[in-house]
């Protein structure tokens, strides 16, 4: 019963880590390369030791791995539990299960008797004394239990994959001083002119891009806030960008818009336009409705306005909808993903929403 | 390449082989490490991959990598990462400019010791490529606070850190295998969120701990000592330190948690920094924190328990 097979515990154990822990196959292999190897596994213990720094990456998934390797644990020991018994109890009892059957019919069995009860004569002496509970054989099956890791790490975008993909809204521009040194011009220009006089310098190239970002605030967008606190944090760290302004407002932005989340400091939507030409990226952040389900007429016309503003004065502009796309239909969130191109919120609609909004879709 | 399978590390100094390379570290790092710290090092050895420590500031994340290298007789480079640092210079860096200027120093100079014509006197290995291009034996390699660099530099050093254990040098047409299979320790912070999923994948994962005994601290204090010409402090006066040390950890409310150095530095300032050294009795007697400036390092913090005194 305590027999002890590790590769079977690591294919266990790898099938239900997998798709959380981020593994490969490559890590797999590892663990099984390990096990074969002259790397002593005697126990479960060596092997929880030893695929513990291999598979979890953060100290969340070494309390998750814990758990898991309980389980797993569990599984095996179960599992080896069955096959010890099965060959011994199978011929035995298997031949009960109808004579019981006979001895309380069920109403419905009645309809059908002739099947049922020859079997039933001929058995029923030798099984009559066992009186051993049904022998249920279920296959093991690793089933995917829904527990609250989901719930507690729900991130659509993680704050690094944020900060990664601000850094593909650029529009460089060599106009910083000159104090790059190019190598291959200064060679091709000693060996040009016959002797070396001074190195040739490059300019430094700077991220001319704008961004103007409108968040939707309050209201349904309350779960979100996280994420957009998230994102309006790493837009001002991302150095490269050169102006970032974020304005806020609740639900459409008619005349005014706010300068903080709070929404308590008034700024005149023209004002907040008044900086945005044509190389200004501009970055909707709203629900639209779609988080409630429902569809406006008047939140729609008032937002139609505003875009029709913006596109003025820009031809970037996105929209990033934390709601997931099934839950847009028939919503103004729908309708308003004709007029602007509306991604979701997770981490390719945020890359699309930054090449939309860079002018490279 | 030759593996490093048979390197085994034991928390043991005195394990270090008779015969060591010339240019084997030779400082004697006391290092108090958990079972499971020794058994990933083991492992990382064993599987040739890196090895990366994570975990609170002050936690000897760093000293480890000395520890083994001295224990196991070995070689050390040192690669200290900066917010500037590039994956190419743990590699290799090359002096296009020293070389232009050659040209014409030479007419002047003839005992320059360099040719400009042969491009290889210009490159200078970094630590990685140190390890790699050794030939006499396996290297130690810490890359330490792999967190305080670009977001990117993780991922430019994952073909590096796996087989086949090459690269490239274009300036000189070389490329640089490694003879042995470098053994690589990598700390991290974590100051700035996650290191990149490929990355984490390469690498094996431990997570250092804060020793939460007075034992622990105990032990810690006395491998410090041990190789110190100073006294060490009374193991009276060393509890006390630790208990109470361990009390201020466990009320939490800090912003800025005190590790194991602060902890060292203190109990040092305790010792003997003043006139006469603490008494366990006193300190223990004592409502508020003594020296509060080597533990507490920012002004809330700093407020909290040094306004009491």
């Amino acid at each position: 019963m305590n027999e002890f097979h590790p590769e079977q515990l690591v294919e266990h154990l790898f099938r239900r880590i997998r798709g959380d822990f981020n593994l490969g196959m490559r890590e797999y292999l590892t663990a099984i390369e390990l096990v074969r190897s002259d790397w002593s596994i005697a126990n479960p213990d060596d092997l929880k030791q030893a695929l513990k720094p291999l598979w979890c990456h953060s100290r969340k998934e070494q309390r998750w791995f814990a758990t898991y390797w309980e389980e797993a644990m569990l599984a095996q020991q179960q599992s080896l539990l069955r096959q010890d018994k099965m060959p011994s109890s199978e011929e035995a009892t298997l031949p009960s299960v109808p004579p019981k059957r006979a001895d309380f019919p069920l109403p419905t069995e009645q309809v059908i008797p002739p099947p049922a009860s020859t079997p039933a004569t001929s058995l029923k002496p030798e099984a009559e004394p066992q009186l051993s509970p049904y022998p249920v054989r279920s296959p093991l099956m690793p089933t995917d239990v829904d527990t609250s890791i989901d719930l507690e790490n729900y991130l659509p975008v993680s704050r690094r994959a944020m900060r990664y993909t601000w850094r593909y809204l650029r529009r460089p521009i060599a106009d910083e001083p000159r104090d790059i040194l190019d190598l291959e011009a200064t060679v091709v220009q000693a060996a040009r002119d016959g002797f070396f006089l001074q190195p040739v310098y490059r300019c430094r190239d700077t991220n001319h891009a704008h961004l103007l970002m409108f968040i939707d605030q309050g209201g349904s967008m309350m779960p979100f806030h996280r994420f957009t606190r998230d994102l309006v944090e790493t837009a001002h760290e991302e150095r490269s960008l050169e102006h970032v302004s974020i304005y806020y407002f609740y639900n459409a932005p008619v005349q005014y818009v706010y300068s903080n989340s709070k929404l308590s400091q008034l700024v005149a939507l023209d004002e907040a336009l008044s900086h945005c030409d044509n190389d200004t990226s501009v970055l909707i952040v709203s629900d639209a409705g779609a988080m409630r389900g429902y569809r406006k007429l008047e939140r729609f016309r008032s937002m139609t306005t505003f875009l029709t503003q913006l596109k003025q004065r820009t031809s970037f502009i996105g929209w990033l909808n934390p709601t997931p796309t099934e839950r847009w239909d028939g919503t103004t969130a729908e309708m308003m993903s004709y007029l602007v191109s509306m991604e979701q919120m997770d981490e390719d609609g945020f890359s699309n929403v930054i090449d939309t909004i860079r002018g490279q879709a | 390449m030759k593996s490093a399978k048979h390197y085994r590390f034991q928390e043991d100094p005195k394990k270090r082989p008779q015969e060591v390379y010339p240019d084997a570290w030779n400082k004697q790092e006391p290092y108090v490490a958990e079972p499971e710290l020794v058994q990933a090092v083991n492992l990382a050895i064993h599987l040739g991959r890196p090895l990366l420590i994570e975990g609170e500031a002050g936690c000897d994340k760093t000293r480890l990598a000395a520890a083994v290298a001295y224990e196991l007789g070995l070689p050390l480079e040192r690669w200290d990462v900066r917010s500037t640092s590039r994956a190419r210079e743990g590699l290799y860096e090359y002096d296009t400019i020293l070389r232009l200027h050659d040209v014409e120093a030479q007419k002047v100079d003839k005992n320059l010791g360099r040719n400009p014509s042969n491009p290889e006197d210009y490159r200078r290995f970094g630590a990685l490529g140190k390890a790699f291009h050794r030939e006499e034996s396996s290297t130690v390699v810490l890359i330490d606070e792999i967190d305080k660099a670009d977001l990117d530099f993780p991922n430019d050093l994952l073909a590096v850190l796996d087989d086949p254990w090459e690269f490239f040098i274009p300036e000189t047409q070389e490329t640089i295998t490694a003879s042995h299979q470098p053994i690589i320790i990598i700390t991290s912070n974590k100051e700035k969120g996650n290191l990149p999923a490929p990355f984490l994948r390469r690498c094996l994962y431990y997570f250092v701990e804060f020793p939460n005994e007075t034992k622990r601290l105990q032990e810690i204090v006395e491998s410090h000592y041990k190789l110190q010409a100073e006294k060490a402090p009374g193991e009276g006066l060393v509890t006390a330190a630790a208990e109470k040390f361990l009390e201020v950890r466990r009320e939490g409310g800090l912003f800025k948690i005190p590790g194991t150095s602060e902890f060292l530095d203190w109990l040092d300032a305790l010792w003997s920094f003043g006139s006469k050294p603490y008494t366990a009795t006193g300190l223990r007697r004592m409502k508020s924190i003594p020296y509060p400036e080597v533990l507490f390092k920012l002004r809330a913090d700093w407020k909290k328990y040094a306004s009491t005194s």
